[in-house]
């Protein structure tokens, strides 16, 4: 097995990619912001959609694109979300989404069936405000990234508060609008510190261990990290949201490498395509890969189809296959590590 | 530097402000008011934008302000750069800039190459015209706009070559229809990265199966007639850059520029349409910064410090004579009650009641903009009008409503009087000059409905309320 404090290089392979743009529901997907993935290899993914309200849900899908059912729609009632920010899986297989407009959690059944909600808008210990990452933690207590708070609440999947660490501002253990949050194997907690440019690992107890990252463009370097996620043999990846790619560290924070994306015409897209022979036909001159005349990552992207578009989070499948939702490009990237 | 302002001085920066910014606010006056007109002239022409809200901050909370592909989020987001900066007057010119080279999401469909055309225009807008005019021939939105992309070696289309000579530059009456061809020759292979696919996207009007891709410019030397032409009595190889330096050092252009200055800066001109067959309302005017754009090198910077400085911009009969745009009343109007500190869904609302005033940003009613002037006034949009304004200036849980009658009360003095109260509000809406009849009304309202020996933020926020639905709020 390779650890993540080895020498050797690993290597991010790219490996496939999943979905289309879909915005008035069905198959596809919509400004996906967030994944969350069952152990059987279930992706939901959680649209955001803001301007196109039908695109407002959560895709059931597979990696070998498999397309289940979808849950949730746009507004306020039960089992409804206006601005969705983040899933996860319960170790009661229950599904928990997060609201940063309405404040609040709610929960579904595997099915995608409304069970409950709860949360209170406010800065009281278990009032929440903006909560934008969630992560259960090993022993089946909940963290939620209260992000307009500054801090990471511990909660019970019912909501009761148990304990908080964090407060607004850059050195250790605060935060500056936090976003995406990960655990490891280990039961550390890794939090996207997203406007000081930086992950900090705490302990399970909150107990801040160290941090990484400074701002700027080049490898290694920070431009507002929207999320982390960290394999099982350590291997931490950083959605660099700002920079526009995904980032590789070993868990001494030691940079391995850095993807921009590769992504291509996944089967959905091509049924789109062959079902829309003019623009199939049109395609057959696209070159994917430009060279831009511009610098700026998020103007880059948005010139270079195959790139990422505000990658905002990354999870790790059961197979170790790293999963980013490539949001502005409506799609899934897939990439496994390898070591060379 | 003077230290000391005379009254005139301080009622024409005021005009100043409210002509090449959006009205002075509060803090905008106060910055002011220890310099004379000349100085604050060039501090606005050169001022750089220190306050907007950051990007990151709107692209993470509106995220369809990151991919930009619906006019509502487009617009939206060039809604809170003019609310938001503290150097208005470069947004003034790129309004300006939107009138004159009107292009539209209407047919480009994606909202991002219009904020990428934004951005030309911010980086070009005050620079020199030909460096303007290049950048706006290699813009995506523009080429895409005007079909160029369509505009072949073996068969040309005429569409930006004829638009470039009409609307952009010279103006209808100084080149011949030889002139056009010839010109769009120059212009032929000048298109966009992955043409027939991106062209064929923006027919369809369709997002998938990834999203927009937004646009970039590319020179096909395949497809570029590098033949002799001749174009307004020169004749060479020609390319895009030649044509543009002939157009740049054509009279016709900076007379016909220096008008559409003058027509959005100091007074209603005629509709461009009629320019070729009357004369300048104000051939004066147009002399002074014909002559600045050519001792500069073209600057559209100097030909602005030549207007702001002349006897016709100063004039008080231009003040206060202009109708306010909806863009201009929307912007204004909520920079005075504090603007945005942070990301909100207000911006969506707002950049809507500009549209149900008249004028969607990015959707201009043709490629002549909008005529503006009296058209901006009807039953209906007076009152949407109104209604708006009335509601962003007496909204107690805005912050800077608050901050403003905090001003008022302190400007008003301890025991103020109906004057003082009226003065105080008009002053702080940005020295806003009403008629007597209106000052008399405004007095009487505050006479009889507000208890001024212990006047509440409801009252005052209800005088303001009125303020800015009168006939002089109106104007700018």
């Amino acid at each position: 097995m390779t650890t993540a404090n080895s020498q050797t290089k690993n290597k991010l392979n790219y490996v496939d990619t999943i979905g289309f743009g879909a915005d008035v529901g069905g198959r596809g997907f919509h400004i996906p912001v967030d994944l969350s993935i069952r152990p059987d290899g279930r992706i939901f993914a959680v649209n955001r959609s803001p301007m196109h309200r039908l695109g407002i849900r959560v895709g059931i899908c597979d990696v070998h694109h498999g397309w289940y059912h979808e849950f949730g729609s746009d507004g306020t009632g039960d089992g409804q979300f206006v601005s969705p920010t983040a899933i996860t899986h319960g170790p009661d297989d229950r599904v928990y989404i997060a609201d940063e407009e309405l404040n609040r959690i709610t929960v579904y059944n595997p099915d995608g069936k409304f069970i409950s909600k709860w949360g209170e808008q406010g800065s009281d210990p278990g009032q929440i405000s903006g909560p934008a990452g969630l992560k259960f933690t090993s022993n089946g207590d909940l963290l939620l990234v209260d992000h307009l708070n500054n801090r990471i609440q511990r909660l019970t999947s019912n909501g009761d508060y148990i304990s908080h660490f964090g407060s607004e501002g850059s050195g250790n253990g605060e935060f500056n609008l936090p976003w995406g949050i990960d655990t490891d194997a280990n039961d550390n907690i890794y939090v996207a510190d997203w406007r000081n440019d930086r992950i900090q690992r705490f302990a399970d107890d909150g107990t801040f261990i160290d941090q990484y990252g400074t701002s700027g463009r080049e490898e290694g370097k920070l431009d507002r990290p929207s999320d982390v996620a960290v394999d099982q043999d350590g291997f931490i990846y950083v959605a660099d949201w700002g920079n526009q790619r995904v980032q590789m560290f070993d868990s001494n924070w030691n940079f391995q490498q850095s993807i921009r994306g590769a992504a291509t015409v996944s089967p959905w897209a091509q049924e789109y395509l062959n079902a829309n022979a003019d623009e199939a036909e049109a395609r057959t001159r696209f070159n994917s890969f430009i060279e831009v005349d511009a610098t700026e990552p998020h103007e880059i992207s948005s010139r270079v189809e195959s790139y990422l578009w505000d990658p905002t989070a990354i999870e790790i499948d059961p197979e170790g296959r790293l999963i980013i939702t490539d949001s502005l490009r409506h799609r899934l990237q897939v990439y496994q590590r390898s070591t060379e | 530097m003077t230290t000391t302002q005379s009254r005139t001085d301080e009622l024409l920066i005021a005009h100043l402000l409210r002509r090449a910014g959006f009205g002075g606010t509060a803090a905008e006056l106060q910055k002011f008011s220890k310099i004379d007109y000349e100085d604050a002239v060039d501090q606005l022409l050169n001022a750089v934008d220190t306050t907007s809200l950051p990007q990151d901050l709107i692209r993470r909370y509106h995220i369809d302000q990151s991919d930009l592909r619906t006019r509502g989020s487009s617009a939206g987001n060039w809604l809170y750069r003019m609310v938001t900066t503290d150097a208005p007057f470069i947004e003034k010119m790129n309004l300006f800039w939107h009138r004159v080279f009107a292009t539209g999401q209407t047919k480009l469909i994606q909202g991002k190459a219009m904020s990428t055309h934004l951005d030309m225009l911010r980086a070009n807008g005050l620079g020199k015209f030909d460096d303007l005019l290049l950048a706006l021939s290699k813009d995506p939105a523009m080429i895409l706009w005007l079909d160029n992309q369509d505009n072949h070696k073996d068969s040309i289309n005429e569409n930006y070559g004829r638009e470039i000579l009409e609307l952009f530059s010279m103006g209808v009456g100084n080149y011949t229809e030889e002139d056009i061809k010839e010109c769009s020759r120059a212009f032929t292979g000048w298109t966009v990265e992955n043409t027939d696919y991106m062209a064929l996207k923006m027919r369809n009007n369709t997002m998938r199966p990834y999203g927009y891709v937004n646009w970039q410019f590319k020179f096909d030397p395949d497809d570029h007639d590098d033949g002799e032409k001749t174009f307004l009595g020169e004749t060479g190889n020609f390319n895009g850059e030649d044509v543009i330096a002939l157009i740049c050092k054509n009279p016709a252009t900076a007379g016909f520029i220096a008008r559409h200055l003058y027509h959005y800066f100091v007074a209603d001109e005629l509709p461009v349409p009629q320019w070729p067959h009357f004369p300048p309302i104000n051939a004066q005017a147009i002399e002074v910064m014909t002559h600045a754009y050519f001792e500069s090198g073209y600057s559209i910077k100097a030909m602005l410090r030549a207007l702001f400085l002349s006897d016709s911009f100063k004039s008080q009969s231009s003040w206060n004579a202009r109708v306010k745009s909806p863009i201009e009343l929307v912007v204004g109007t909520v920079r005075l009650a504090g603007g945005y500190d942070s990301p909100t869904s207000d911006v969506y609302a707002h950049i809507a009641a500009s549209g149900y005033m008249g004028q969607d940003i990015y959707a201009p009613p043709s490629v002549e903009g909008w005529m503006g002037g009296a058209d901006w006034i009807s039953t209906g949009s007076m009152v949407t009008r109104v209604n708006f304004a009335g509601e962003i200036v007496s909204n107690l849980e805005n912050n800077g409503v608050q901050e403003l009658i905090s001003t008022i009360r302190s400007t008003a003095g301890n025991s103020p009087t109906a004057d003082s109260l009226v003065n105080a509000s008009l002053v702080s809406l940005g020295k806003l000059q009403v008629s007597d009849g209106t000052l008399e009304g405004l007095v009487e309202f505050a006479a009889q409905n507000i208890e001024l020996s212990n006047p509440t933020d409801e009252a005052i926020a209800s005088l303001l309320q009125l303020i800015v639905s009168t006939r002089e709020y109106q104007f700018v």
